[in-house]
C-alpha cells in the first residue's frame, strides 16, 4: 500500500466461521481460554495503532512463555494463518495492524525483566517490557538503556526491535540496532534459535542486526540482549529561540559541522510550540517561529565546553533567546513539552498524520521550506516537531477526516513530501518503519534490484508470508506507478518554481 | 576461461602469470585468473560472466585479511578491487562520506583528515587494508569500545550481487528504517553474499588532543577490576588494551617500548578537549590506585601515535586465536590461558581490548611446516581454550594458523542452532555458489 491510497482490507487468507472455530479451540487447549480472544467485542481493541490504518485481526492470544509462542507459531502454519506480532501498538506505520487478519500475538504477559547483569553490561528482557521500565530499573544502580522514542512510557522493546526504534537520544549514541546484541526468536517454523549474544562479534552472519527492524517478516522475537550504560556525570539542557525557521535548521546544520555532537538536537516549530505550551506549560514561547531543545551530557567539564560552543553557534543565527533549564524539574519539563508533542497536536486539530523522512543535515532549511510549500499547496496545515540533529524529519499533517477529499489531500502531501527527502538523497522513514503506509514509497529510494535482494531474504526465512504478510514491500506493479507519479509531482513543482 | 576473459571490458586487467597468481593465493588454493576492473561497472560485468560460466569468485582488497576462515574449495578468478580507490563523496558538514571499496583505510583518513574529520575505526594494517576487505571481514581495533565497529558506522553500501546487478542497501542519511538492514548482514560476510564496492559512512570529527594513561598490575584480577571501575564510571574512555607478559616483551621488541617485565599493563586512552583530558586521566589515577596499580606512565604526541600503532599490529605472526567473552570473565580466562599453556608447553602473548571482552592469543615459536607433535598439541590446547569459551557463553576462532592446521580444527568451531538460518540466506541469495565457498562459518 501506499500513503496515497486508502486501506484495503486483502482477504484471500480470512478464515471461514468453522476453521476459525478449531483453531479458537485448539488455542484455548495452548494458552487456557482466557488468553484467547475471540469476539468482534474483544477484537475490536487491536485493529489499529498510532498510524491511520486499519486491519482486523481473527483472534488475539496472550501467549507467557517463548514455547506458547513457538506453540502457536506451529499451529499457524499448520492452518496457514498469518501471524502479527503486537507490543503495546504505538508504532506510527501500521506494522502491528493485521491487515490479512489472522492471529495477532499479544507481548502484553511477557514483560519481565530477565536478567541485569552490570558486570557485563547486559540486560535481558522479555518483548513486552516497557522501554522505560527497564531504564527505571537501572536508574537505582546508576545504569539506563539509552533508545529512548517519545513513545517510551508505554512502547515494548519488542516493538523497538521490530521497528529499530530511535528518539531523541539517538544522535549520539545510535538507534535500537547499535543497543541490542542478542534475540531469542521464533522462526516461521516454530522453531525457537538464539541469535547474537552477549558477547561482541559472534561468529557468521550479523542476524541480529538482519533481524532488528525487520518489522516482524521475518521472525517473532521473544527475549532480547540489550547494552546498558552508566548515567552521564552531567546534564543541560537548554533551549534557544528563533524568530525564523532559517536560523533554526541553519543552527543545527552548523552545530553538526562544528563537530560538536549533543546528545539531543531537536526542533520544534510556531505551530507545535503552540500546542505544546497550551499542553504542557513547559516554558516555551508561544511566539517564536522555532525553538530548539537541545540536550549536552557528559563529564561536566565536557558540558561546559559543548554549552559554550553550543550558545555561540546559536547567537551567531540570531538567536532571540537561549536558556538553559535550571534545574532538574525544569529540564523534565521542557522534555515532557517535547515528548508529549504528539498528543498536544490533538488539541488544536482533531486529527494529524505523521511522516518520519530523513535528509542530509545540511538540506535541513530547504527540505523544511519545501514541507511548507507543499501543504501550502495543498491548503494544509502542517507543523514540525523533529530530531534536526539526525535530519529526522516529523511534520505533522493537521486534518479532519470528517471534511470531504482531506483525507486524501494528506496522504498525497505526504508522499510528496516523501519525494522530496528522497531527492535529496535522503530516506523514507527514520524510526517509524514501513508498515503497511510507505510501502509504494519504498521504490523512491530502492531500485527493483535493491528490493528483489530484500524479498529474497524474506524468503529465505518466511517463505509462505505467514509472518505479517501485506507489509514493508511495494505490492507488485506499484513501483512504477509511483516513481512515474513522483516524476510528475517533481516537474509540477519545478514549474511552479 | 578464455572465453571469459575475452568478454571482459578492454579496461579490465586480467593476469595469469604464475608469480601473481600464487601471491593471490588463498591458503594454497590459488586462482586461475586475477582480474581488476576499472569502474564498478566493470566489476559487475567480472561478476556476471563468472556466473555465466559457472565459475566461483573472491574478491580481493589489500589481501590482509584472507588468513581468516577456513580452506577455500576452489577459486576460480579474484576480483581485485584496489583500482576501485576513489572518495567519491565527502559531505564535510552532513559528517558523511561515500567512496568506492577499494580505498585503503589509512588514503581515506588522509583525505577526510583534511576537513578535519576521520572514520572512527583503527583495525591493523590501515595502509594496505581496503574499506571492501574491512567491511567483509568486519575489521576493527581498539577504538571500537567508543565508536563501536562498521555495523555502527556504514550507513549504505553498494553490492555487486552473484548475476552481476548491483544493489543498494540503506542509504546516505545517519538514521534509516526503509526496508531491510542489509548492510548488517554484507558486513562481516566474508564476500560469501556479494561483492561490497562502495560503501556510505557515517563520520566523526578528529578529535583535538588525546593522551594515553599506562598502569601495570601484579595480578590480572586487579587490572580488570580497575576496566570494570572504568566501565561503570562517566570517565567514557577511547579504548583500553589489557597485555600479558609475552605481549609487554613482544612490544619491547617490536617498538622497544619498556613495559615491566612481570605482571600486566592496561593501557587507557582518551579523546577529546584537553581539559576534559586532564580530568579524565586524573580520575583514572583515582581509580586505578584502589586496585593496586604499581605505576603510571602518560603518553603523548609520537610516542603515543607509535605505541598504539605497535599495539595494533602487536599480534600478526603465525599463530593466532580471538576469543570473545562476558567482560566479567576476562581475568579468569587469561589465568586459564596461562595454565593451558603451561600444560601444553606453549610460550603465549595475550592482548584484549578489556572493556569489549575481545582477547587476542598469540600463540610464539611456531615452525612451519608443523610437526605432527606440534599439530596435536596446539590441537588440544586450542580445544581446551574453545571448550572454556563456551562454558562462559563466548566463543574461540583461530584468526591465523598454517593451513594444515585448519584441516584439523575448525577455524570457526562449532556452529549454533542459528546456522540452519545463515544457510537458508545463503541458498537463496547466492544459489549458484558464485562466491567461494569454505572459508566462512560451517563451509559457507
Amino acid at each position: 500500500m501506499s500513503i496515497i491510497e486508502k486501506t484495503a482490507v486483502t482477504t484471500d487468507r480470512r478464515l471461514s466461521t468453522a476453521q476459525k472455530g478449531s483453531v479458537v479451540q485448539e488455542l484455548r487447549g495452548l494458552l487456557g481460554a482466557r488468553n484467547v480472544l475471540s469476539t468482534p467485542y474483544d477484537l475490536t481493541l487491536y485493529e489499529y495503532d498510532a498510524s491511520i490504518e486499519r486491519g482486523k485481526p481473527d483472534i488475539v492470544v496472550l501467549p507467557s512463555s517463548t514455547e506458547e509462542v513457538a506453540a502457536i507459531v506451529r499451529l499457524a502454519a499448520r492452518y496457514q494463518i498469518p501471524v502479527v506480532p503486537r507490543g503495546a501498538g504505538t508504532g506510527l506505520s501500521g506494522g502491528a495492524v493485521p491487515i490479512q487478519g489472522g492471529i495477532v500475538i499479544s507481548f502484553a504477559r511477557m514483560n519481565r525483566i530477565l536478567e541485569i547483569d552490570i558486570p557485563n553490561l547486559r540486560a535481558v528482557v522479555q518483548p513486552g517490557l516497557v522501554n522505560l521500565h527497564l531504564s527505571n530499573a537501572l536508574l537505582p544502580q546508576g545504569f539506563y538503556y539509552v533508545p529512548d522514542p517519545s513513545s517510551q512510557r508505554s512502547c515494548t522493546l519488542g516493538g523497538n526491535v521490530g521497528e529499530n526504534a530511535g528518539g531523541p537520544h539517538t544522535l549520539l549514541y545510535g538507534v535500537t540496532t547499535n543497543h541490542v546484541t542478542g534475540l531469542e526468536i521464533v522462526t516461521a517454523e516454530g522453531e525457537v534459535i538464539e541469535v547474537g549474544g552477549t558477547t561482541c562479534d559472534t561468529p557468521g552472519y550479523d542476524l541480529t542486526g538482519l533481524l532488528i527492524g525487520s518489522e516482524g517478516t521475518l521472525c517473532i522475537v521473544t527475549k532480547i540482549i540489550v547494552r546498558i550504560v552508566p548515567v552521564p556525570e552531567s546534564v543541560k539542557t537548554m533551549i534557544a529561540v528563533f524568530n525564523t525557521m532559517d536560523d533554526a535548521s541553519n543552527t543545527v546544520s552548523e552545530i553538526i559541522a562544528s563537530g560538536v555532537i549533543p546528545a539531543a538536537l531537536e526542533m520544534m516549530d510556531h505551530m507545535i510550540l503552540q500546542a505544546v505550551e497550551a499542553d504542557t506549560h513547559a516554558g516555551y514561547p508561544m511566539d517564536a517561529a522555532a525553538v530548539l531543545l537541545i540536550e549536552a551530557e557528559g563529564l561536566k567539564e565536557s558540558v561546559t565546553e559543548q554549552v559554550e560552543q553550543i550558545v555561540a553557534i546559536s547567537k551567531k543565527h540570531h538567536a532571540r533567546l537561549i536558556r538553559i533549564a535550571a534545574n532538574e524539574t525544569e529540564r523534565q519539563l521542557l522534555w515532557a513539552g517535547r515528548k508529549n508533542a504528539f498528543g498536544a497536536v490533538g488539541r488544536i486539530s482533531p486529527e494529524f498524520y505523521v511522516q518520519d523522512g530523513v535528509v542530509p543535515r545540511t538540506k535541513l532549511p530547504y527540505v523544511l521550506r519545501r514541507i511548507q510549500e507543499i501543504c501550502d499547496r495543498y491548503d494544509l496545515k502542517v507543523g514540525n516537531v523533529f530530531h534536526a540533529g539526525d535530519g529526522n524529519l516529523h511534520p505533522l499533517i493537521l486534518f479532519d477526516s470528517q471534511k470531504p477529499g482531506e483525507v486524501e489531500r494528506v496522504r498525497q502531501a505526504g508522499h510528496e513530501i516523501l519525494a522530496v527527502c528522497a531527492e535529496v538523497g535522503g530516506s523514507i522513514t527514520g524510526e517509524h518503519g514501513v508498515g503497511l503506509e510507505k510501502q509504494a514509497e519504498m521504490a523512491l529510494i530502492f531500485s527493483d534490484v535493491d528490493l528483489h535482494v530484500m524479498q529474497q531474504v524474506r524468503a529465505a526465512w518466511n517463505p509462505n508470508e505467514l509472518f505479517n504478510p501485506g507489509k514493508l514491500f511495494p505490492l507488485p506493479g506499484r513501483c512504477a506507478d509511483i516513481r512515474h507519479l513522483s516524476s510528475c509531482d517533481s516537474k509540477q513543482t519545478s514549474r511552479k518554481g | 576461461m578464455d572465453d571469459l576473459a575475452s568478454n571482459l571490458a578492454l579496461e579490465t586487467e586480467v593476469q595469469t602469470d604464475k608469480a601473481v597468481l600464487q601471491a593471490c593465493a588463498v591458503d594454497g588454493v590459488e586462482p586461475r585468473m586475477v582480474v581488476t576492473p576499472a569502474s564498478v561497472q566493470e566489476a559487475a560485468h567480472v561478476v556476471a560472466e563468472v556466473r555465466r560460466n559457472g565459475l566461483q569468485l573472491l574478491p580481493r582488497g589489500g589481501g590482509t585479511r584472507l588468513h581468516l576462515g577456513g580452506v577455500p574449495q576452489h577459486i576460480d578468478i579474484v576480483l581485485n578491487t584496489t583500482r576501485l580507490s576513489r572518495l567519491l563523496e565527502h559531505e564535510a558538514p552532513d559528517l558523511t562520506c561515500r567512496v568506492e571499496a577499494g580505498i585503503t583505510l589509512a588514503e581515506l583518513q588522509r583525505q577526510l583528515a583534511q576537513k578535519g574529520q576521520q572514520l572512527a575505526l583503527d583495525p591493523p594494517d590501515e595502509e594496505q587494508t581496503t574499506i571492501g576487505g574491512l567491511l567483509a571481514s568486519n575489521a576493527s581495533g581498539p577504538r571500537r569500545l567508543r565508536y563501536g565497529t562498521a555495523r555502527d558506522l556504514a550507513i549504505g553500501l553498494r553490492t555487486i550481487q552473484p548475476n552481476g546487478e548491483i544493489s543498494q542497501s540503506g542509504g546516505r542519511v545517519v538514521k534509516n528504517v526503509a526496508g531491510y538492514d542489509l548492510n548488517k548482514l554484507y558486513i562481516g560476510s566474508f564476500g560469501t553474499l556479494g561483492v561490497i564496492v562502495e560503501a556510505n559512512f557515517k563520520l566523526h570529527p578528529l578529535p583535538p588532543a588525546e593522551r594515553t594513561l599506562l598502569l601495570a598490575y601484579s595480578e590480572v584480577k586487579e587490572a580488570m577490576q580497575t576496566v570494570s571501575a572504568l566501565l561503570r564510571s562517566p570517565l567514557g574512555p577511547t579504548a583500553i588494551e589489557l597485555l600479558d607478559r609475552g605481549a609487554m616483551n613482544r612490544l619491547l621488541r617490536r617498538a622497544g617500548f619498556q613495559l615491566p617485565a612481570q605482571g600486566y599493563a592496561l593501557a587507557v586512552h582518551y579523546e577529546g578537549n584537553i581539559r576534559v583530558i586532564n580530568r579524565q586521566i586524573h580520575d583514572t589515577y583515582l581509580l586505578a590506585r584502589q586496585y593496586n596499580a604499581l605505576i603510571g606512565d602518560e603518553l603523548e604526541e609520537k610516542e603515543q601515535l607509535a605505541f598504539w600503532k605497535s599495539i595494533r599490529q602487536l599480534l600478526s605472526e603465525k599463530f593466532t586465536c580471538a576469543v570473545s567473552l562476558p567482560i566479567a570473565d576476562v581475568a579468569r580466562y587469561f589465568q586459564l590461558i596461562e595454565a593451558v599453556s603451561q600444560r601444553h608447553n606453549l610460550e603465549t602473548a595475550t592482548i584484549a581490548h578489556a572493556g569489549n571482552g575481545i582477547l587476542f592469543i598469540e600463540i610464539e615459536g611456531i615452525a612451519e611446516p608443523m610437526s605432527d607433535n606440534d599439530q596435536q598439541r596446539l590441537a588440544e590446547a586450542v580445544e581446551a581454550l574453545r571448550l572454556s569459551a563456551r562454558e562462559l557463553r563466548g566463543h574461540l576462532i583461530v584468526e591465523r594458523c598454517p593451513t594444515s592446521f585448519k584441516h584439523r580444527v575448525d577455524v570457526w568451531g562449532a556452529t549454533n542452532k542459528d546456522f540452519a538460518l545463515m544457510q537458508r540466506l545463503k541458498q537463496q541469495l547466492d544459489p549458484d555458489g558464485t562466491f567461494v565457498k569454505g572459508r566462512f562459518l560451517g563451509g559457507l
